[in-house]
């Protein structure tokens, strides 16, 4: 370390200590790269504005399930059973909120690194092309479900406590600890990779946005205009189009074994085995243009 | 001028690289040792190419390439965790600030976010960034975006940086200070290879100089090898220069005064002692006495018009 003094203080040159420390591979950096994209997602680091959307949409889909609790607390003494305005099951769907999040964070954490030419930096890291693809799909996935399970947990919990017995509501309701956590696993990664496989595909945020929900709603539109009005048993296996919807068929397979009656899939027949096929196409069709769009890092 | 330490820095043998169409490398063979080294060749020449064949992001059509002693080919991803990368064109997120874009590409090396973010800190302290550190990059000037990119190329404490074009835009104090900084990379013990067309900057800083030409190796050799006597000496002696070469005439010598300056053709070095007696003989002062030699520009020039 070099000193050069004055009559008024000193500047201190501290030059250059080489790192002695660990360091990891390739696994280190896709973790740091998992929680770069976590921090942008969410704004943290990030100016206000940033922050203020994804937090006003964790709290608008929070909302229905205080307000369940809220109820289930008021009536607790009305009514002899407990009063539920929605369930565990509805509560894992698709709300526009979240769509609007997807549309809103996806193109936010892909777009910027090719607009901004920063894949050449990361790429001159240990970080190869698939481990790319793994850590923007696991920050959007890892947020999505952390959106979709805390609303599930403040209902749970709130219920259990405005229950009559919160042990017995706990008993009670076991198979909600592994059902709600495997459906929100399998919308949320669902959603993850659509999003940002459509971001990989654009420089500019606001065209991925907008392509990602043009692709959800046209394909629900279309697949509700060709299915029309259904009753139960006499649904279509044009239902599958239906992209926005997809996930909630696997879903329904969680909780109740089945597909819904109420929805357009009712009837058909391997109806369940079909909406599983049709969202693992979609699951690797996203994921095959996602490891195409990075492979020339490989080359 | 760098340390320069014995072993070798980067061995690339036959290497060729072509796209559909066109050559960008052509059997490059090239030795080369560690400390400050200098790539020189016209735009599209294969400077770039040959960083992304060196970062194992591109694969070689032919040949085989070491880094560090280890080969790219084989193992890729431990050839980068020894690089550092500053790359010619703009790359930072610029909605961020200096001290989260360098320290997350510290934890992208491989380093613990708390090592990333104390040494982002060193790093930006060193490329004189430290007030800065907390300004959104879209804030900055291409000074202190250069410094930026310089500063993430080092946070990963790479034994190689690959600098490309790393004075592009700069004005003359900037370019300056980039190359000071360059210079001062050697003796912290990094070796640096800088691609670049600015002959003058290679010749300030690096100690050894690769020229390429349309994918073709020119030269590889020590820079102040290539840097060969021109048979001319530049002499002043203030602004007595008429009186210097009326006496160098006399004797039978060329010389040519010109901006203060008196440029002397001689023909080995005993002309040399030769001026000295005659300048000592008019009682003039001597400010300098030099052999000028060949710039860089000069056997790039010289080397690339034979070899082509």
């Amino acid at each position: 370390m070099s000193v050069v003094s004055g009559d008024r203080g000193a500047v201190y040159d501290r030059g250059y200590r080489p790192y002695e420390g660990p360091r990891g591979r390739r696994g280190a950096a896709t973790l740091a790269l998992y929680k770069a994209s976590m921090r942008r997602a969410l704004g943290i680091r990030r100016s206000w504005r940033q922050k203020f959307a994804p937090f006003v949409l964790l709290g608008v889909v929070t909302i229905p399930a205080i307000v369940n609790v809220g109820i289930g607390y008021v009536t607790r003494d009305r009514l002899e059973d407990s009063l539920e305005i929605i369930t565990y099951r509805d509560y894992v769907g698709v709300s526009s909120a979240l769509l609007l999040f997807v549309a809103l964070v996806a193109p936010d954490v892909m777009c910027p690194d090719r607009r901004q030419r920063v894949l050449p930096l990361m790429f001159a890291r240990p970080l190869t092309g698939v481990d790319y693809v793994m850590a923007k799909v696991g920050a959007i996935a890892s947020i999505l479900f952390a959106f979709s399970f805390l609303p599930q947990v403040v209902l749970f919990v709130g219920n259990m406590l405005v229950s009559d017995s919160a042990y017995s509501y706990f008993t009670g309701h076991l198979d909600i600890l592994w059902k709600v956590p495997l459906s929100v696993v399998i919308l949320a990664l669902y959603y993850a990779v659509i999003g940002v496989a459509i971001g990989s595909l654009t420089e500019r945020r606001i065209v991925a946005g907008a392509s990602v929900i043009g692709l959800l709603l046209i394909t629900s539109i279309s697949a509700g205009v060709i299915v029309g009005d259904t009753r139960p048993g006499e649904g279509s296996i044009a239902a599958l189009i239906d992209i926005l919807s997809l996930p909630l068929y696997l879903r329904d397979l969680v909780f109740l074994g089945n597909i819904d009656p109420d929805t357009p899939l009712t009837g058909v027949t391997n109806g369940g085995p079909l909406a599983i096929a049709t969202y693992l196409v979609v699951l690797f069709l996203g994921i095959g243009v996602l490891l195409h769009r990075y492979r020339w890092v490989e080359r | 001028m760098a340390v320069v330490e014995a072993s070798s820095l980067l061995r690339i043998d036959g290497l060729t690289k072509r796209y559909p169409g066109v050559t960008a490398l052509d059997d490059l063979t090239i030795d080369l040792p560690r400390g400050l080294v200098g790539l020189v060749g016209a735009n599209g020449a294969g400077k770039t190419t040959m960083f992304r064949l060196l970062l194992g992001i591109s694969k070689p059509t032919e040949g085989r390439i070491e880094v560090c002693g280890i080969d790219v080919g084989s193992d890729p991803i431990g050839v980068r965790s020894r690089l550092g990368y500053m790359p010619e064109h703009d790359c930072l997120p610029l909605d961020q600030t200096a001290a989260d874009v360098v320290s997350t590409f510290g934890e992208l090396s491989g380093l613990p976010a708390r090592a990333a973010r104390q040494r982002a800190s060193d790093i930006l302290d060193l490329v004189g960034l430290d007030e800065a550190r907390f300004r959104p990059i879209s804030g900055f000037s291409t000074g202190m975006r250069q410094r930026t990119k310089l500063a993430q190329a080092l946070v990963g404490d790479p034994e190689l940086v690959l600098l490309d074009e790393p004075t592009a835009g700069l004005d003359p104090l900037g370019r300056e200070e980039m190359l000071a900084l360059v210079a001062r990379l050697g003796t912290f013990g990094i070796s640096v290879l800088m691609a670049t067309h600015l002959l003058d900057d290679v010749q300030q800083v690096c100690h050894h100089v690769v020229m390429i030409d349309a994918g073709r190796l020119v030269v590889s050799g020590a820079t102040d090898a290539l840097l060969e006597r021109t048979g001319f000496v530049t002499v002043d002696v203030g602004p007595r220069s008429e009186e210097l070469v009326a006496g160098l005439s006399r004797i039978g010598l060329s010389a040519v005064a010109a901006d203060g300056l008196i440029e002397v053709t001689v023909d080995g070095d005993d002309q040399m002692d030769t001026i000295r007696d005659v300048i000592a003989e008019l009682q003039l002062p001597l400010y300098r006495l030099t052999t000028r030699l060949t710039s860089l520009d000069e056997v790039f020039l010289r080397l690339a018009g034979s070899s082509a």
